[in-house]
């Protein structure tokens, strides 16, 4: 089959999208990295530039929207094409999302810039943004070389970041428990590590539809998940 | 008559599910030739009761070609030799016993171009069940006339001009009333040779609500250059290519997880 449509405006459109799309996958990786080098860094000056940066992934989405909506009004697109705009559309949002995540964990950073370090928990907050990173970075090769491989392979990675977030939640409440000084910033450190949590679900999102966008049907079996944060406290 | 046997047991190229469970019409291994030149390549098809099938495919695929064999109608062609089987309910079609005026009342047929007779719109709907004798009195035609005309959805439109001539109604009117004209004689099997290439979006769209309408009681085939028209309307949808059946399958399948390459160029508008 060619890869080239009839029509070359119907191909220069989803080009556009494409290309559109990655560069929001960039933008995307490029704050929730930094929001995880911050934390460590501490650089307000950073941390600022990084929360207005936000808008710049915010307006993107919604190009993306708004050419996607036209391609399927427009073009109508069938099969491939079809799944390509729909997941485009779905992937944006996703990575949207992961934008206000990064914001998120960045404004509760600038926060813990205010407390005294003495009054912070010493938990490994890093180890579990790199492998988030990775898994992010892995899921947009994923989607640029049609690799359902290694669609599945991050799906899989999702619940390594689900037990350290459990892991890390003891640990803030245990040293909350000790230290009632820790109370504050181990509260942010909670929503911060929920946030990278939630990022990683975001990414599972994108290698589940990209499963679908590459094969034509859903990634049906149940994915791993270890996150007991819900069930703490009870016997 | 076709023999029961091997029936489900033929070889074919063509991807997906060529059988049907309640199958009208039974096409095994169809070749058509124009003199030398061969139009249609071993074409094994089922079409069921009351189901609505488009088929599709570019310029010159055979489509129209193989539509046309389903009602003889390529007889009319010195050069045109047709081989392989097609039976309606289980009875060979070009059987030499076979009438074939009998046949085509079954098998109705409404082509691309609206072409009602130069006569009345009554006339244009009576004609056929007068030359079948099927009624016996004026108000038993008046009744047929009348349902045929009810059921294209021309009723009330024309109900007061009968008398008027059928070449007078809009492109749109003067197909529904070559529909009517077609179900007057209580066909079994309608095609259409994309019966609304002619037709401006308002008429295509009453033509369309029409077919769903008559695929509760007939089984439809609809050749259409419109992959939208036969993703709104039809149930399956069969693509051809060069003279070959190449995939056939559930309409909403076919648009979105076509299993053929040829099938997945061709409705995304590739080169294929």
């Amino acid at each position: 089959m060619g890869n080239e449509h009839i029509l070359s405006s119907f191909d220069d459109d989803l080009h556009k999208l494409n290309k559109d799309l990655l560069k929001l996958a960039k933008l995307a990786t490029e704050q929730f990295v930094s929001s995880i080098d911050n934390f460590s860094t501490q650089n307000i000056e950073e941390i600022d530039k990084l929360i207005l940066r936000d808008k710049n992934l915010d307006d993107l989405d919604e190009k993306i929207q708004q050419l996607g909506f036209e391609i399927i009004a427009l073009r109508s697109p069938q099969a491939e094409d079809l799944r390509r705009v729909i997941s485009a559309l779905k992937i944006s949002t996703v990575l949207e999302r992961i934008g206000d995540y990064s914001r998120n964990i960045s404004n509760r950073t600038k926060a813990l810039c205010e407390l005294s370090s003495d009054d912070i928990p010493g938990v490994n907050i890093g180890k579990m943004g790199l492998v988030t990173q990775e898994m992010l970075e892995d899921v947009i090769i994923a989607y640029k070389d049609k690799d359902s491989d290694l669609s599945i392979k991050v799906r899989d990675t999702d619940v390594v970041i689900d037990k350290m977030n459990t892991k890390l939640y003891q640990e803030v409440l245990a040293s909350m428990s000790r230290n009632k000084k820790n109370i504050v910033s181990g509260t942010h450190i909670l929503f911060i590590a929920k946030s990278i949590e939630r990022v990683g679900d975001y990414v599972t999102d994108i290698a589940e539809q990209n499963y679908f966008l590459i094969n034509g049907k859903p990634l049906s079996e149940e994915r791993p998940k270890a996150d007991k944060t819900s069930l703490y406290g009870i016997d | 008559m076709v023999s029961n046997s091997n029936i489900n047991n033929v070889k074919t190229k063509t991807i997906g599910e060529i059988f049907s469970k309640d199958p009208k019409i039974i096409c095994r291994n169809v070749d058509v030739f124009y003199g030398e030149k061969q139009a249609i390549k071993d074409v094994s098809i089922d079409i069921a009761s009351r189901e609505i099938i488009s088929f599709i495919g570019p310029s010159g695929c055979g489509k129209s070609t193989f539509l046309r064999c389903l009602n003889r109608m390529n007889d009319t062609i010195d050069t045109c030799k047709v081989k392989g089987s097609i039976s309606l309910d289980k009875e060979d079609i070009y059987d030499e016993k076979i009438d074939v005026v009998t046949l085509r009342a079954k098998i109705g047929m409404v082509f691309q171009k609206p072409n009602p007779f130069p006569k009345s719109i009554y006339e244009n709907v009576a004609y056929g069940p007068k030359i079948h004798g099927l009624s016996s009195s004026k108000e038993e035609l008046d009744f047929i006339v009348e349902n045929s005309l009810k059921d294209s959805g021309l009723w009330e439109e024309v109900k007061d001009r009968l008398q008027s001539p059928g070449t007078g109604l809009s492109g749109g009117q003067q197909q529904r009333l070559c529909i009517a004209r077609a179900i007057a004689v209580s066909p079994e099997i309608i095609l259409m040779d994309e019966p609304c290439s002619a037709l401006d979006p308002i008429a295509t769209a009453k033509i369309e609500e029409l077919i769903n309408q008559l695929g509760k009681n007939y089984s439809i085939v609809i050749v259409t250059h419109s992959m939208q028209q036969a993703a709104r309307i039809s149930q399956r949808t069969a693509y051809f290519h060069l003279g070959e059946l190449i995939e056939v399958g559930e309409t909403k399948k076919i648009f979105t997880m076509p299993k053929d390459k040829q099938t997945e160029a061709y409705i995304s508008g590739r080169i294929g």
